[in-house]
């Protein structure tokens, strides 16, 4: 195979590849592995539909899984489909640096873990513009509906035609792009249908191990095509080591930045504004479990995140400075993750990292297609009907939830379509973004930590921080320059003016132009008169009071193992213990409760809140109601664990 | 990649990262004791609080420590 790729890099270049990509999807094998994969992920999909029972359950989760289950599952979301090629060809031009995006999310977490995330749980909202509804109001809410929504949707267009383009080469021209974009999608739109969240966390989990594996898999390979680790030490230059990238010298990858870019305005928006993530957090049993789910993830499972995805780039300059007849010195980098993979695999492990690219592009897509069927119900659906007066029920809308997710597959679809039709849609998308959700993040962020903030800050800092921003990209000089820390505005090589000056430290010109906005326009107008109680992390006490419905109880217990029964008599959420257990937990009447099988493996997928009420004299049994009993999805004969929540 | 990186390469990132990110950790931090959203009187936030320091300086040293091993190891 070696020589097979060194006599394609001679003759045709860069076209490697393509060659290598083709020659594996030859494979039978390859295919055997790849189509396994997808029947497993459709798989996930049916079997978890039995759990949706309600809006809750579809969006949700029903509030039920543990923190290691979500942590996965947030990793699989996280590392996009794009990651493995972009990653890796900026760690083959930039070396350990190209990863830092990976590296730099923790200067936020104290305001994540002790403000928006218990603020989103125990006010139980369900989506990002209700939270700007009860925040300021109801246009508020309106603004942000519409603003994410067109986002989301060019996402998931814009993920499907990236995972397309990368499986073009391999299938060769036996399918069209729009014939593998609609393969995925249709696969991808079954399990998120009727699966709901659950069949997404699931999938997630499988998706997530299989990324880390795959990536830590070719860097152990590409450690041992140098002959151990010291080996491929020493191949690399210092600069090459460091990890982080030069200061200001390149305006194309620059370290500050991509610290205004990446480590502030990215890490409020992965944190604060990402609705698939909001709703991954709300699906965890409690805020403690979210807490440890986001902690975990930032502080271990992104840095091996940012090896898995970035370690082909550093193996492929290593192969590079070893032998160039292998790898070219003028590959293209987006080229080089599959180069690399191909020349330390077999046509089956090839197979198999095609199926991690495959995972990190439906891991992606299906947390996005889940969120807007959420915003769509929770924010056009409902409110619409609420004005004309109309009622439906949990199950109704449980419907609408599942065709709205149908719907937005296909509108994804659309949207890929569109965008691999127009460059010009692909860019209007990254324009779109770059300056609509610059307001969204500074609304969210001053909304929860600032009480003086109010209506008018909100909607100035949505109309005149965009227009600032739009200022800013018509006049980058007069408005950007004096704030770039340096950034030069012309090609390091062919000294010419660059048409698209601070790219990276644009973002803090239009951080300061949102939050400028929305601060002046708050200080020079009238506080709101408005309850605010809950909704900013100023008064999480009142919402966790409210999440409860009386005093929490904080009193110290121990968790209980016990058997359960079916009490129909109980009133609906109501669980029943002995005194013993009661005393043992330091529970009270009406004190909140949640109810586990017993194997800790299963995440909590069985498992069901609900509250104290009353005791019996059965020894150690729980007598669960109705509703605990169905929502829990108990297995006959097998024991629970309850706990006291607060 | 040839010329052996200097101070203001090597360091000067580093130094940015956790200086100015540092003043957005420590200003969180202040405004999680100041609105007593973080409850040092409680043992679940005591720990917490206690974890979020630890990844500050979790981070702080794996960059500290990959930039020592580029330039020395």
């Amino acid at each position: 195979m070696l020589s097979l790729l060194k006599q394609h890099v001679a003759q045709n270049g860069s076209d490697v590849a393509a060659a290598a990509a083709a020659d594996a999807g030859s494979s039978p094998i390859f295919w055997f592995i790849v189509l396994g994969y997808f029947a497993v992920v459709l798989g996930f999909g049916s079997y978890f539909a039995k759990f949706n029972k309600s809006t809750s359950d579809f969006f949700f989760g029903g509030r039920r899984f543990s923190w290691w289950l979500i942590t996965m599952s947030i990793v699989a979301t996280g590392v996009g489909s794009h990651s493995f090629l972009k990653y890796s060809g900026k760690s083959f031009e930039h070396g350990f640096s190209g990863s830092m995006a990976y590296m730099n999310d923790w200067f936020f977490m104290p305001l994540f873990i002790f403000g928006w995330l218990p603020i989103i749980y125990y006010m139980k909202v369900r989506s990002i513009p209700e939270y700007f509804e009860r925040r300021f109001n109801a246009k508020v809410r309106a603004l942000a509906t519409g603003v994410l929504l067109m986002y989301m949707l060019g996402y998931v267009g814009i993920g499907l035609l990236t995972m397309a383009k990368t499986l073009g080469p391999i299938l060769g021209d036996t399918w069209s792009l729009m014939e593998i974009i609609w393969i995925v999608a249709v696969v991808a739109g079954v399990y998120i249908t009727f699966g709901g969240q659950t069949a997404v966390i699931f999938t997630d989990l499988l998706q997530g191990f299989i990324l880390l594996f795959a990536g830590i898999l070719l860097f152990v390979l590409g450690l041992n095509w140098f002959g151990g680790f010291d080996a491929f030490w020493n191949t690399l230059p210092a600069e090459f080591k460091l990890p982080l990238s030069n200061f200001n010298d390149d305006p194309g990858f620059n370290f500050v930045g991509i610290f205004w870019q990446d480590a502030v305005a990215g890490s409020i928006g992965f944190l604060f504004m990402n609705q698939g993530l909001v709703m991954r957090f709300l699906a965890c049993r409690s805020v403690d479990h979210g807490r440890k789910a986001a902690a975990f993830n930032i502080l271990f499972a992104l840095p091996i995140s940012a090896i898995a995805v970035s370690c082909a780039g550093w193996i492929g300059y290593g192969m590079m400075t070893q032998d160039p007849t292998l790898v070219a010195p003028d590959t293209d980098p987006d080229e080089v993750f599959v180069i690399v993979t191909r020349i330390l695999t077999t046509k089956a492990g090839f197979g198999f990292f095609v199926a991690a690219v495959t995972a990190a592009l439906m891991s992606t897509v299906d947390t996005l297609i889940n969120a807007i069927s959420a915003v769509f119900l929770n924010d056009v659906y409902q409110p619409i009907n609420k004005m004309r007066g109309v009622e439906h029920n949990d199950k109704h809308h449980l419907k609408v939830a599942m065709i709205a997710s149908a719907a937005a597959t296909v509108v994804g679809v659309g949207a890929a379509w569109a965008f691999s039709l127009f460059d010009n849609l692909y860019e209007a998308h990254g324009f779109f973004h770059s300056t609509f959700t610059p307001p969204l993040v500074a609304c969210i962020f001053m909304g929860i930590f600032w009480r003086r903030f109010n209506t008018n800050g909100a909607i100035a800092t949505f109309l005149a921080g965009t227009v600032m921003i739009i200022l800013g990209r018509m006049l980058p000089y007069e408005l950007i320059e004096p704030i770039a820390h340096g950034v030069p505005t012309t090609d390091p090589e062919t000294g010419e003016a660059l048409t698209t000056p601070f790219k990276y430290i644009g973002a803090l010109y239009n951080l300061l132009a949102c939050f400028g906005s929305g601060i002046i326009v708050t200080l020079l107008t009238s506080r709101d008169n408005k309850n605010l109680e809950g909704l900013t992390m100023f008064s999480l006490t009142a919402a966790r009071k409210m999440f409860k419905g009386s005093a929490p109880n904080d009193a110290i217990g121990f968790p209980q193992t016990v058997t359960y029964k079916l009490d129909a008599t109980l009133p609906e959420g109501a669980i029943r213990m002995d005194s013993e257990a009661m005393q043992h937990l330091a529970a009270e009447q009406g004190d909140l409760a949640y109810i586990c099988d017993k194997r800790k493996w299963l995440g909590g997928l069985r498992s069901a809140h609900g509250h104290f009420d009353g005791m019996h004299d059965l020894g150690e049994t729980v007598l669960l109601s109705q509703d605990v009993y169905d929502n829990g999805h108990f297995l006959a004969g097998k024991l629970l664990v309850v706990e006291k929540e607060f | 990649m040839d010329e052996f990186p200097n101070f203001d390469r090597a360091w000067l990132p580093y130094i940015y990262l956790y200086g100015v990110g540092g003043i957005f950790f420590l200003g969180g931090m202040f405004l999680i004791f100041k609105s007593k959203a973080c409850n040092w009187a409680r043992v679940s936030h005591r720990r917490w609080a206690k974890v979020l320091i630890f990844g500050y300086c979790w981070y702080a040293t794996l960059h500290g420590v990959q930039i020592y091993a580029a330039l020395n190891i």
